[in-house]
């Protein structure tokens, strides 16, 4: 497995000028500038594997969307090394670009007023696809994405939900390594946007892309990625495993028992109860106290159980504890 | 290089296919354009009946300026419409740019393929017969030289006009106030050279002669092929810089262009 | 009646809030300017006066149109056919006012602010770079006022009418270009109308367009005696009333029509 992005003490400040307001203001602009350093991106270093799909997190302003910035070629770093697929995005544009596709929620990459079909054509060209390699991508795009109904309708025309599977096309048809989705399923309905979950894991599977996921919707990230990025105020605060997220973060597990007879005294050792309704009781216990099948051990020895549930605690609130305690201190 | 002109072709032909897409707001639009012009020229020439010469200029003459001005601002309107300051400016601040910096293709292809606006044909056709008036209205002694000089005038006019527009939206970058300014030396440039630039007071005049080279572009050729005389003892060959202003100016333009993007890479929006 | 006030004055902050575009839109105004006043000026040549105009008369004729086009808004208003294409006018037709009311107190608050920031100011310009003619009697100042109220009025209609096309088409913005495009010609903004020859202005005079600018022009000039100022102003009335019959008329048209199609 080879690397596909290596980024070393990646650094991104802004110079933001003040503008002071009114006439006065103005005069005084021109004679000295009231400058603020913004450290957007301050000294991230990470490495992607072929193959992987990565989760970007963080709360706005963090730096997320400065980071892919940098990785697609759109911003030059302040300092710091960056490579995505052996080169530097912003020295060898064309190059690099080549060989990335990109998807934003909120803009297209399509042209606004042409058929779906017509802006893959144009498409094609741009990126040089060999008309056969271009033939049998857009064949199983089609059809994974179902776009048969809308290919001849101009991109201002189509649903939300339409438009996205449509940029999920245009971002594969040239065979990139790897893909950056920006909020992909944002503003999408449930099933739409399951149709999409499964779309892109099915091209992080069969075709090997890597996948760098930036997205708000804490579910897209449970059930897509392996691994999540979390950045927040420019500093990465967390680069692993989504499961080991929860063994040194998260908060209470629970544990829900639908009991077969309503049981008085239902107290066991190492969990509250805080919650009962008729036979069903909710217990919360810590992850480092006790495991979830010791604790079902115990209870099903006191206790018949018709059927009982493990929730993990919400990713949500992990990840917000990781925000506001910052748990990973700097370095 | 020859990839690269197909995909223009094939860019702008996505453009116009748009543009053709609504029919008749096309057809109002191109013919609305090429009637304000022709009324504008038709106001002059009625009002010329009362006044016969303008500066010493008959109606002819000032129909070649006109002319020529018009089919080359048309003409750079509709090739360099990716380059509008206006919709650049705007298309810049909605983060468009970006689309553009994520293709692999050259910034400034993509920029001039991204709009051909095919209605500024109005303009044009107007321009052609407001010409062609003027050539059957005055006697011009025709030689290869003036034969050959007159599209090199033509697309000198286009380059400086469509440099212009390249700073201004390039300016955008920075600020989008600027484009009041632009606009005072696109659109106020080309109507005020439509006229014999004699006309206008020093200060103006020597503005557009040393700072802005507008006066090289319309009024020093017109001089040569009208065969009329100089009245500010520039030295002979003055007339013929006019490809040095226009392809000057565009030179300047594309630099300033480059130097624009790395500073749109640097910065962001 | 409270409800229109408050709608202008809304308006007219909003304006205010262009201020820096304002002052650009000057610069440009006093360029054009001064680039219409040497083509007249040139034209003139030798003469002292033309059809009842002097050069300092046509100089001062280049900065009134300058001064009138920014609260006109003459070079296009397409508000109301984009509040039509956007839906927005579905709210406000729910909304227990005329709608032609409601556009008419907004664009008099634009108005307002345009006439002071742009009109004035440049006419200031105009009167510091150059001997410009000014109206000597009281009752020319009186004429001067009315006739621009008259011709905001007539510029109002004939705009809220053309913006109307929005009901039947959905590229009205083609159709207002061009009939923009026709005011300008035809409204004595590029050449003073009586430059022109007779049959000329004949045929503009059918038309509402000299209305907007030359009507003003001409009584600011002092170049009309009391009885043609009189019939000028009569005039302009005149149209104000039947362009906002009109615009009416075609607005119930124009509403029943979105009803019926659901827009």
């Amino acid at each position: 497995m080879s690397e596909i992005v290596s980024a070393s003490d990646l650094k991104k400040h802004f110079m933001l000028h003040r503008h002071r307001p009114g006439f006065i203001g103005a005069i005084r602009n021109l004679i000295t500038r009231e400058r603020r350093v913004i450290r957007a991106v301050d000294g991230v270093s990470f490495a992607i594997e072929q193959g992987e799909f990565v989760g970007y997190l963080g709360p706005n302003g963090a730096g997320k969307s400065t980071t892919i910035k940098m990785l697609t070629g759109l911003l030059v770093p302040t300092s710091g090394g960056l490579l995505v697929n052996g080169r530097v995005p912003w020295r060898e544009r064309q190059a690099h670009v080549r060989e990335i596709g990109a998807v934003f929620g909120q803009r297209t990459t399509l042209w606004w007023d042409l058929p779906v079909i017509d802006s893959l054509e144009l498409l094609r060209h741009i990126y040089h696809i060999p008309a056969d390699r271009f033939r049998l991508n857009l064949q199983e795009l089609r059809g994974l994405l179902e776009l048969d109904t809308f290919l001849s309708t101009p991109v201002r025309a189509l649903s939300l939900g339409e438009r996205m599977r449509a940029d999920l096309c245009a971002a594969l048809l040239h065979d990139p390594t790897l893909l950056f989705l920006d909020e992909p399923t944002i503003g999408l309905d449930v099933v739409a946007k399951e149709r999409i979950r499964q779309f892109i894991c099915h091209i992080n599977i069969h075709h090997g892309t890597t996948i760098l996921l930036t997205t708000h919707d804490i579910s897209d990230v449970e059930k897509l990625c392996k691994r999540v990025m979390i950045i927040d105020r420019g500093h990465l605060l967390y680069d692993g495993a989504l499961e080991k997220l929860h063994e040194r973060f998260g908060g209470k597990r629970q544990l829900i028992v639908d009991f077969s007879e309503d049981y008085g005294e239902v107290h066991v050792d190492g969990a509250h109860v805080t919650e009962r309704v008729g036979t069903r009781v909710t217990y919360h216990f810590e992850r480092g106290t006790v495991t979830a099948s010791e604790l079902i051990g115990r209870l099903s020895n006191r206790f018949r159980i018709r059927d009982l549930e493990v929730r993990e605690p919400d990713i949500e609130d992990t990840i917000r504890r990781i925000y506001e305690e910052q748990l990973l201190a700097r370095g | 290089m020859r990839l690269m002109l197909l995909t223009y072709f094939r860019l702008i032909a996505a453009d116009i296919r748009s543009q053709l897409g609504y029919p008749v707001s096309f057809m109002f639009e191109t013919a609305g354009t090429g009637l304000v012009i022709s009324m504008f020229f038709i106001s002059l020439a009625l009002v010329f009946e009362r006044f016969n010469t303008i500066a010493g200029w008959t109606l002819g003459e000032v129909a070649f300026l006109y002319g020529l001005m018009e089919m080359a601002f048309g003409t750079m309107d509709m090739v360099f419409s990716g380059f509008d300051p206006q919709h650049f400016g705007e298309n810049v601040r909605r983060g468009g740019f970006d689309k553009v910096l994520l293709r692999p293709q050259s910034l400034t292809l993509q920029v001039f393929g991204s709009s051909f606006v095919i209605r500024r044909l109005g303009r044009i056709i107007q321009g052609i017969v407001i010409f062609i008036i003027a050539l059957s209205m005055v006697e011009i002694s025709w030689t290869s030289v003036k034969i050959v000089y007159l599209p090199v005038v033509f697309i000198s006019l286009i380059c400086f006009f469509g440099g212009l527009f390249i700073i201004g939206s390039t300016i955008t970058f920075w600020t989008v106030e600027s484009i009041e300014a632009i606009n005072i030396l696109t659109y106020g440039g080309s109507e005020m050279m439509s006229y014999p630039m004699h006309i206008y007071q020093d200060w103006m005049r020597r503005f557009f002669t040393f700072i802005v080279p507008a006066i090289f572009l319309n009024y020093y050729p017109a001089l040569y092929f009208l065969d009329k005389s100089d009245l500010h003892d520039l030295p002979s060959f003055a007339p013929f810089l006019s490809p040095i202003a226009g392809f000057g100016v565009l030179f300047l333009a594309l630099r300033f262009w480059k130097f624009g993007v790395r500073h749109y890479q640097s910065t962001g929006t | 009646m409270r409800t229109l006030w408050e709608v202008a004055k809304l308006a007219i902050q909003r304006q205010l809030t262009y201020r820096a575009a304002a002052l650009a839109g000057l610069v440009t105004n006093f360029f054009f300017g001064l680039l219409r006043a040497a083509i007249l000026v040139a034209l003139f040549g030798t003469s002292q006066e033309v059809a009842g105009l002097t050069i300092q008369g046509a100089i001062t004729y280049t900065g009134l149109t300058q001064a009138v086009i920014a609260y006109l808004s003459f070079f296009g208003w397409f508000e109301v056919m984009d509040s039509v294409y956007s839906g927005e006018i579905a709210s406000a037709l729910l909304k227990p006012m005329s709608y032609f009311s409601f556009w008419l107190a907004q664009d008099l608050g634009r108005a307002l602010v345009n006439f002071v920031l742009r009109g004035l100011s440049i006419m200031c310009l105009y009167a510091l770079v150059f001997d410009i003619a000014v109206p000597s009697h009281s009752s020319q100042w009186l004429a001067v006022f009315a006739a621009l109220i008259l011709s905001w009025l007539v510029s109002f209609s004939w705009r809220f009418l053309v913006n109307l096309a929005a009901f039947w088409t959905p590229n009205a913005r083609g159709v207002g270009r061009f009939a923009f495009g026709l005011s300008w010609v035809l409204s004595g903004f590029i050449m003073p109308l009586r430059l022109f020859p007779e049959w000329f202005v004949k045929l503009c005079n059918l038309t509402p367009f000299p209305s907007m600018i030359n009507t003003v022009v001409e009584i600011y000039l002092g170049v009309l005696d009391s009885h043609a100022v009189m019939k000028a102003l009569l005039i302009q009335s005149l149209w104000v009333i039947l362009l906002v019959a009109a615009a009416h008329l075609v607005l119930q048209a124009g509403t029943r029509r979105l009803v019926i199609q659901g827009g």
